[in-house]
């Protein structure tokens, strides 16, 4: 799972994968990068800067600062309503997709 | 709270000038440049621990390598290349007369029937005015061979910019 095209692909979805970690509650960007890790979409923090940052333009997701008594304050991020109603969009539309993909695979019954 | 050798200095620079140059286009560019610098200190700081002594350009190229380079998704890209300057040429490949109407089609994207069709219609609807365009255009283009041959020249031409 390494070609180009595949890398297209999860690179559309990260997005929205973003939108699901986050739609677990106040998330930091550091568990999104550990919750990532372990998957086919391990991301770094070069890549999801600029997409939290968009995302935020977009009002998918917003952030606030939480104080933190080992260092610098952090931003932790949440959904807004839209980012929420985004996020059930794309599961409907991930489940007619792969049911979709599914039956394109079987012989059709017709002749 | 760290001090950087020269060395490692200029590696950060590069890498957040790059990163500067890549966000060109986000309206979020500061902010997202003031988090990658947040989380490139503190990577810093825990490679140092107690310790007091100067960053040397293995340590910070160590901590931009986890920090990964800029990268602003497709969209970016595409609009980049959207954006690589076409040069006109004529094309030696497939002309009728001198390439004009095959440069103008490659530089167009239009299909070269349509625009020969276009210049002979504007041709009899001016008088003649067309005709000297063409004229013009044959002698001002530079002379490719082939289309491939024009394709890689605007490769290079962009990778020149």
């Amino acid at each position: 799972m390494d070609s180009a095209k595949f890398n297209t692909l999860r690179k559309g979805l990260l997005e929205f994968l973003i939108l699901g970690i986050v739609s677990s509650g106040r998330v930091y960007v550091a568990d999104m990068l550990q919750r990532l890790g372990k998957t086919d979409f391990a991301t770094q923090e070069g890549t999801l800067y600029p997409l939290l940052s968009k995302m935020r333009q977009d009002q998918l997701l917003d952030y606030e600062w939480q104080e933190s008594d080992t260092g610098p304050p952090r931003k932790y991020y949440k959904l807004t309503a839209t980012g929420r109603k985004q996020l059930a969009e794309f599961r409907g539309y991930w489940e007619s997709l792969t049911s979709l993909i599914d039956e394109l695979g079987k012989p059709s019954c017709k002749k | 709270m760290f001090q950087l050798d020269e060395d490692a200095y200029n590696a950060l620079r590069s890498y957040l000038d790059r990163a500067r140059s890549r966000l060109r286009r986000d309206p979020g560019r500061d902010e997202v440049l003031r988090d990658l610098e947040q989380s490139i200190g503190e990577k810093l700081v825990q490679l140092l621990g107690s310790a007091s002594r100067v960053v040397n350009r293995r340590e910070v190229e160590s901590v931009l390598e986890q920090v990964g380079a800029v990268d602003t998704g497709n969209a970016e890209s595409v609009k980049v290349e959207g954006d690589r300057p076409r040069r006109l040429c004529r094309i030696e490949e497939g002309q009728w007369f001198f390439g004009v109407c095959q440069g103008l089609a490659a530089y167009s994207s239009i299909k070269v029937e349509w625009v020969r069709a276009i210049f002979v219609v504007l041709t009899i609807f001016t008088g003649g005015a067309a005709a000297l365009i063409y004229l013009i255009l044959m002698f001002a283009l530079p002379l490719v061979h082939t289309h491939d041959e024009y394709v890689a020249s605007l490769r290079t031409h962009s990778d020149a910019m």
